[in-house]
């Protein structure tokens, strides 16, 4: 039966992260933001409250726990939580301690004992992250550019190459990596690998600064000769083999966007929800409540409000397929697509209501800075329009 | 619990209307279009099949099903051609009414003459906005008991197949009214081109029609709740028929831009067409969700659906004009001539959103909505 209505777990999830995001994240956020980083202490404070990123899973069942079979609802759960993060304040959510980007990929093909393996040291003692590494200078948006090269030695792989916009690259206990055995195979030579932090030959290089979420770390990443044993090879070498000639490593990095691209997108919308009830708290309180900018008001909060609610569903729809397991490449891509680009429009409109005022000590210009990453990262705006574009032509065997 | 999960009797439902739509109402588009009415014996077919009882009440025979399952029929129905589902006789945009007031006396006569002789025609003639500029000269005079009509409306659909009509007014004193009016008008036959030209376009003239308090629905605060409950449905069902048309012009020119060749090669495989395809498609998919999610409101009689009524069908207005636009700017110069259905999909969705509402001004409404107060600002 279709419905917009929140199961009980999916309103705890969202009041339980809302009251965080209110209490805990918003109000650092401006601080963060001029110091360029969240402070060591509130990180290990919060990752010893158990408040972690979590991208993959948000524990919504599915799982075969017996004899009561529950409907997985964890794809759901996540994209709520991280809205309600975002809007606490993005670069701070994406700075909290966690797998972060890097467990789906670990999740979705990882063997069993390489989830135990890295999965299981997010533990409360200490913050620690994961990331993942697939960006390089020469290979953003076309994944299967990757020039990262692993070379097959006896019980393992040399990685050598460069990666770049890495987020928590700096600080990551392990790393997604991809590299290929092979540049003339394309995307069947592509492999993944977690690169373990201290691992001789792989070095952070430099933190970048940047235009927004400034307070999150990204990195720059050198993997000199880096040598990483076969078992840190994701899915094991039997993947590769059984696969024969599919492109493999490939997918895991396809495979990872349709989960994460939901979650970006919620963050976008989470983003473009504070920015909004920020503005709209103040045009109420200071606003005519007739007249032109009365009306200028209504018609932008209108429309602002109207697009956050069509992206949130586009994501939430998204979700759901991947709850069930149904493919979403499409969905994923508009989700992103969309709320990637609304997001950034619905901060412009803020800034447009409150005017020169907004320039200093605003929240909202400091949204506007952070949100625009988001119409890149995870695959630019355009690269979800080429995916959803191929799946709309694909009952007409047309590759665009 | 979120689910995007349509049931299985709304899926049966849904084959059943979409297969009608694609063999029988779409290949009669063009010729509606040219004898300006549609087939007597399709309207005949759809009324058997219960598209025309979606809305009705039970005990007016109609199937009274719930906004979220009629949305998903009629956007099915639309697929085929919105000109021809416009132009469909039966209860109208008055349905709303007649399930909201199905015992009223003074509506057994129209309740009579819909069982007994099924193919009558109701029309919703609302002039309850009394700002709106242009077109109408219709007054409402209270007097006594009664009221009296004068003037000329704007275009209504279906006005010249109408047999009675309903009347959102306010008299005088500013007060809401709801009349039924018998056939007491006479139809001014217009040179409509644009579109939805089998839909029955016309202008209705009143001289002097006397209501009688047996034909007054509702009066004052009760008048305006009612009409406020219908236009909050209607604005759900029309955004849903032109969601059905623009999901048309989407697979209309996917299609075609996957066939159709310059440069050596098919033109979807320019970034320029393949991009404007995947906004077509994310426009489609946003104007169903804001239907469906005010839909369900609706259903439950949420103080919140008109809001999310006004929201959906501002947001179908404006997704229904670019993609009806950007299926035509596929097609190129075949988009413009007639051996193609996109030129004509382009017209009825811009008589269309003629016809129902002005779009900016259903997005002040929201806004005005949402700096009042009124409703919560949904984040669930």
């Amino acid at each position: 039966m279709i419905s917009f209505e929140l199961s009980e777990q999916q309103n705890q999830i969202k009041e339980m992260t809302h009251w965080f995001a209110e209490n805990e994240i918003r109000p650092m956020a401006l601080e963060a933001d001029r110091l360029g980083k969240v402070p060591d202490d509130w990180l290990h404070q919060v990752n010893q409250m158990g408040i972690q990123l979590n991208t993959s899973s948000f524990g919504g069942g599915g799982k075969s726990s017996g004899k009561r079979k529950k409907e997985r609802e964890g794809n759901r759960m996540g994209v709520l939580a991280t809205e309600e993060m975002a809007w606490g304040d993005p670069a701070v959510t994406l700075s909290l301690p966690g797998a972060g980007l890097g467990g789906p990929p670990i999740e979705s093909s990882g063997t069993a004992e390489q989830k135990e393996r890295f999965l299981s040291i997010f533990t409360t003692d200490k913050p620690r992250w994961g990331a993942y590494a697939l960006t390089e200078p020469e290979a953003g948006s076309d994944a299967s550019g990757v020039r990262t090269t692993a070379r097959k030695v006896d019980g393992g792989y040399i990685l050598n190459g460069q990666k770049i916009f890495i987020t928590n690259g700096g600080r990551a206990s392990w790393l997604v990596v991809f590299a290929t055995v092979d540049p003339k195979l394309g995307r069947a030579g592509q492999r993944a690998f977690v690169v373990e932090k201290g691992t001789p030959g792989f070095s952070c290089t430099k933190l970048v600064k940047k235009m927004g979420l400034r307070a999150n770390e990204t990195a720059e990443l050198l993997l000199e000769d880096c040598y990483v044993r076969t078992e840190n090879l994701l899915g094991g070498e039997e993947l590769y083999e059984t696969s024969g000639s599919k492109p493999s490593g490939f997918q895991v990095a396809m495979k990872t966007f349709d989960s994460t691209r939901p979650i970006v997108a919620s963050m976008a919308i989470g983003i473009a929800r504070a920015a909004y009830e920020y503005t709209l708290d103040i045009v109420k309180k200071e606003y005519p409540k007739q007249g032109n900018y009365f009306h200028l008001a209504s018609e932008i909060l209108a429309e602002a409000e109207q697009d956050i609610q069509a992206a949130r569903l586009l994501t939430w729809e998204a979700a759901w397929m991947a709850d069930h397991g149904i493919a979403n490449a499409k969905e994923a891509a508009m989700c992103k697509a969309y709320a990637g680009q609304i997001a950034l429009d619905v901060c412009a409109k803020s800034l447009e209501l409150l005017g020169p005022t907004g320039l200093e000590g605003h929240l909202v210009e400091k949204l506007y800075r952070d949100v625009k990453v988001f119409d890149i990262f995870e695959g630019t705006n355009e690269v979800q329009h080429l995916v959803i574009a191929r799946r709309q032509y694909a009952p007409y065997d047309i590759r665009v | 619990m979120i689910s995007f999960q349509a049931t299985d009797d709304e899926l049966a439902f849904v084959a059943v209307a979409k297969e009608f739509a694609k063999d029988r109402i779409r290949v009669q588009a063009r010729e509606s279009e040219q004898v300006e009415k549609v087939n007597e014996d399709l309207i005949e077919e759809a009324n058997e099949l219960g598209f025309l009882a979606l809305e009705l009440p039970e005990d007016w025979d109609g199937l009274e099903l719930p906004l979220i399952t009629q949305t998903q029929i009629m956007k099915a129905l639309s697929y085929g051609d919105l000109g021809i589902v416009q132009g469909f006789t039966g209860a109208g945009d008055a349905a709303s009414l007649f399930r909201l007031l199905f015992e009223h006396p003074g509506l057994q006569q129209v309740k009579d003459d819909n069982l007994t002789q099924g193919d009558s025609t109701t029309i919703l003639v609302d002039l309850s906005d009394t700002e709106k500029p242009l077109g109408s000269t219709v007054s409402v005079q209270k007097d006594g008991n009664s009221y009296l009509v004068n003037g000329k409306t704007e275009p209504i659909r279906l006005a010249q197949y109408a047999d009675t009509c309903v009347l959102f007014a306010k008299d005088q004193d500013g007060s809401p009214v709801i009349l039924l009016l018998n056939d007491d008008w006479t139809v001014e036959d217009g040179d409509y081109r644009l579109g939805l030209l089998a839909a029955g376009i016309g202008k209705l003239t009143f001289e002097d029609v006397r209501v009688p308090e047996s034909s007054v629905l509702a009066t004052g605060t009760k008048a305006a709740l009612i009409m406020k409950k219908v236009q909050t449905r209607n604005y759900i069902i029309h955004a849903a028929k032109q969601n059905g048309l623009m999901e048309a012009a989407l697979d209309y020119a996917t299609e075609y831009t996957a066939g159709r060749k310059a440069f050596g090669q098919e033109i979807a495989k320019f970034q320029g067409v393949s991009f404007k395809i995947a906004k077509m498609a994310i426009e489609t998919r946003i104007v169903n969700h804001l239907t469906w999610e005010a839909a369900l409101k609706a259903d439950e009689d949420s103080a919140m659906a008109h809001g999310l009524a006004l929201r959906a069908i501002h947001r179908a207005h404006k997704g229904v004009r670019f993609v009806t636009d950007a299926a035509v700017q596929l097609l190129g110069g075949h988009g413009f001539i007639q051996e193609f259905p996109v030129e004509k999909w382009m017209r009825d969705a811009q008589a269309q959103v003629a016809l129902y509402g002005r779009e900016r001004d259903y997005l002040t409404q929201r806004g005005a909505e949402i700096l009042s107060g009124q409703v919560e600002v949904p984040v669930e």
